[in-house]
């Protein structure tokens, strides 16, 4: 499974020389950085900097690239934590237990938590993908569109039904973003739900609709309050609660191992990966855990399950990369265009001839971690002296800051006037109990899932017995159901069994 | 992840509207990707999704109108008034003339963006901002409005590959 010469190799180009381990620490800061501000994203951190590759060799352009990637994998979790605001979309799990525990007080140990658990999540994740590459890859393509369509629909409905009381709401809002999604050009080549809107023709942008919903929603309820963490005394910046918080995620191995393994193989699922990881890992940790009502309210195992998943998703679109040449999202996309650039083409045949390269690229990111961690438990205090601002200041700077970061993603003022009309409607959600992440997961999703549902229909023929010959995506489909009704319909028969 | 409570008499009313606003917002909107085209490749996600949305919707609807008509006659019972409701089973505890001011504030500042640009209409957002929530020491107010707001707008300027509407600094 392991090719002992191609790894003796691999850590030759790696370690002969220090050059290529000078630019992983810029690279880490850069995507902590970038995933640390709200409406900066990852991707678009690396493709900023792509251009500085043209002047790496192959090797030190994927260090780079992937160093961004590890940080910023992170540096997404710092606002979650800190403001209920996911810097990128697979730290949307992040916010239900951070942001509890910020409010109170315990914002060094959240930090701690995501740091510990991103870093072991890298570790563990790039471990499983050094020894299972070929047969991920192998999988992988098995996953069709039929899948694809089963996997979003179980995350958009799991999610529902975890985060809010009401079952019933908790499904509206997944399918009420699933269709909010869909608005504009569709396949089938017409407008719908435009309003005869230019804007919307290309559909309502995503990322600034999430963070209208989840962040400047929540900025409009804290606006009256004077601090983020109420008590004086639980303001304070403290390295050892931080390092407090680092040492419990490391006393959780198995929700790490866990999250590693479902990051792992549903990061490597085109389009879907890091969104949904990190919502199942989460929901696998509430269902196994002997406190499920604590999730959501603060437990930290909530942060673990969701940071080690969505840090080893990463490992997972990685593999999907390399070993089939397609990207997983955008962040992957912009990696495939340094490959471009270096006149290399991903796919099996660069994973049996470049062996040694992609087994460099892998014991990268297990020095990446370890620089992380370092890094981290620098700039993570730092950050966290932003539960010490008031909020007078803290909330028009945040609705200043994702108005800013919005009209970078799109280009234009449709970004900021998505942020307005979408922070109206998370609020109106937050205050009438629906699901903001439901909502939010469906509009990432909506647009994979339609397309997936047309090519399914168009392979099937539109015949149902197709889905027959699927049984990953009718099994996923059981999980879904199970997931919604599995608890009801337990209840229901075990009446009848202990009578 | 918010856990929010269930309908409460003191938002049943705003419950029922934010669930008849979104089920004329399904049905408006299945009816116009109907209008635009029949064919199945346009329908197969948005009509099932629909007719799935509108349904819950209403079921939904009738959940909150029985749980509402029930805890009234509870209440009626116990003879308890409405007020002594605990803080902490509502929903939302915010007031609306709180949120409401934050939200119009933000909107001016978003919508008069194109004629304000980022500059100038981050700064008067920020400094409207802190003078409405209680901030009278001018040097702090125009400080830090004037500092963040420029600050901001330089640096996503440098940032982003596109021109950003600015009214001091573009000119500049």
């Amino acid at each position: 499974m392991i090719d002992g010469e191609s790894f003796l190799a691999a850590l030759n180009m790696l370690f002969s020389s220090p050059l290529p381990w000078l630019i992983v620490i810029p690279g880490i800061l850069i995507g902590l950085v970038f995933g640390a501000i709200p409406g900066l994203q990852i991707s678009m951190a690396m493709a900023v900097f792509l251009p500085m590759t043209l002047y790496m060799d192959f090797m030190q352009a994927m260090l780079f690239l992937t160093a961004i990637f590890t940080g910023g994998a992170f540096g997404g979790s710092i606002p979650a934590i800190l403001m209920n605001i996911p810097g990128t979309s697979s730290s949307i799990a992040t916010t239900f237990d951070g942001y509890p525990m910020s409010r109170r007080g315990e914002h060094n140990v959240a930090l701690g938590v995501a740091l510990g658990a991103s870093c072991i999540g890298v570790i563990v994740g790039y471990s499983i993908l050094f020894l299972l590459i070929s047969p991920i890859s192998e999988i992988v393509l098995k996953v069709g569109p039929a899948e694809m369509v089963a996997v979003s629909l179980w995350g958009i409905m799991l999610i529902g039904a975890l985060s809010s009381r009401s079952l019933l709401k908790g499904v509206i809002s997944g399918l009420a973003g699933l269709l909010v999604a869909t608005v504009g050009f569709g396949e089938a080549g017409v407008a719908r739900g435009t309003f005869g809107s230019a804007y919307l023709i290309d559909g309502i942008p995503v990322i600034p609709a999430m963070i209208g919903m989840f962040a400047a929603s929540e900025l409009f309820r804290l606006a009256r309050e004077n601090y983020l963490v109420k008590q004086d005394a639980a303001r304070r910046v403290s390295i050892r609660q931080v390092l407090a918080g680092f040492r419990q995620s490391l006393a959780r191995p198995w929700i790490v191992l866990r999250g590693s393994l479902i990051g792992v193989f549903v990061g490597a699922v085109p389009g879907v990966g890091s969104s949904v990881a990190n919502l199942l890992s989460y929901t696998a940790a509430k269902r196994s855990s002997s406190e499920p009502d604590s999730f959501g309210r603060g437990n930290s195992d909530g942060i673990v399950a969701s940071e080690s998943a969505n840090s080893t998703s990463e490992a997972g679109s990685i593999a999907t990369l390399l070993a089939l040449g397609i990207p997983g999202g955008a962040a992957t996309a912009v990696m495939l265009g340094a490959f471009a650039m270096h006149n290399i083409t991903g796919g099996p045949q660069f994973i049996r001839e470049e062996t040694d390269v992609v087994y460099a690229i892998i014991l990268a990111n297990f020095g990446q971690a370890f620089l992380l961690i370092a890094l981290g438990l620098v700039v993570v205090p730092l950050l966290a002296h932003v539960v010490k601002v008031p909020m007078t200041y803290l909330v028009p700077s945040v609705l200043a800051l994702v108005t800013f970061g919005s009209f970078g993603l799109t280009g234009d003022l449709t970004g900021p006037v998505t942020v307005l009309v979408f922070s109206i409607v998370g609020w109106a959600f937050r205050r009438y109990g629906y699901s903001v992440p439901a909502a939010v997961v469906g509009l990432l999703l909506g647009d994979m899932t339609e397309s997936s549902l047309i090519y399914t229909y168009q392979i099937s023929g539109g015949q149902w017995s197709y889905l027959l010959e699927r049984p990953i995506a009718l099994l996923i489909l059981g999980l879904l159901f199970a997931s919604l009704f599995g608890r009801r319909l337990i209840g229901l028969l075990m009446p009848k069994t202990s009578r | 992840m918010s856990k929010l409570a269930g309908p409460t008499r003191t938002n049943t009313a705003g419950d029922l509207v934010v669930l008849a606003v979104l089920a004329a917002c399904v049905v408006f909107y299945c009816v116009d990707a109907i209008r635009a085209s029949r064919d199945v490749l346009n329908l197969i996600l948005v009509l099932p999704l629909s007719v799935a949305a509108f349904a819950l919707c209403l079921a939904q609807f009738l959940i909150t109108l029985r749980e509402t008509r029930v805890r009234g006659s509870a209440t009626a019972l116990r003879e308890e008034p409405a007020a002594e409701e605990p803080a902490s089973a509502r929903q939302g505890t915010e007031s609306f003339a709180d949120v409401f001011r934050v939200v119009g504030l933000f909107a001016f500042y978003v919508l008069t963006l194109p004629w304000l640009g980022f500059d100038i209409g981050t700064c008067l957002f920020l400094a409207a901002f802190l003078w409405l929530h209680g901030e009278r020491r001018w040097s702090r107010l125009l400080g830090y409005s004037i500092g963040f707001g420029f600050l901001m707008a330089l640096f996503f300027s440098r940032m982003l590959p596109y021109p950003m509407p600015m009214l001091l600094l573009g000119a500049a």
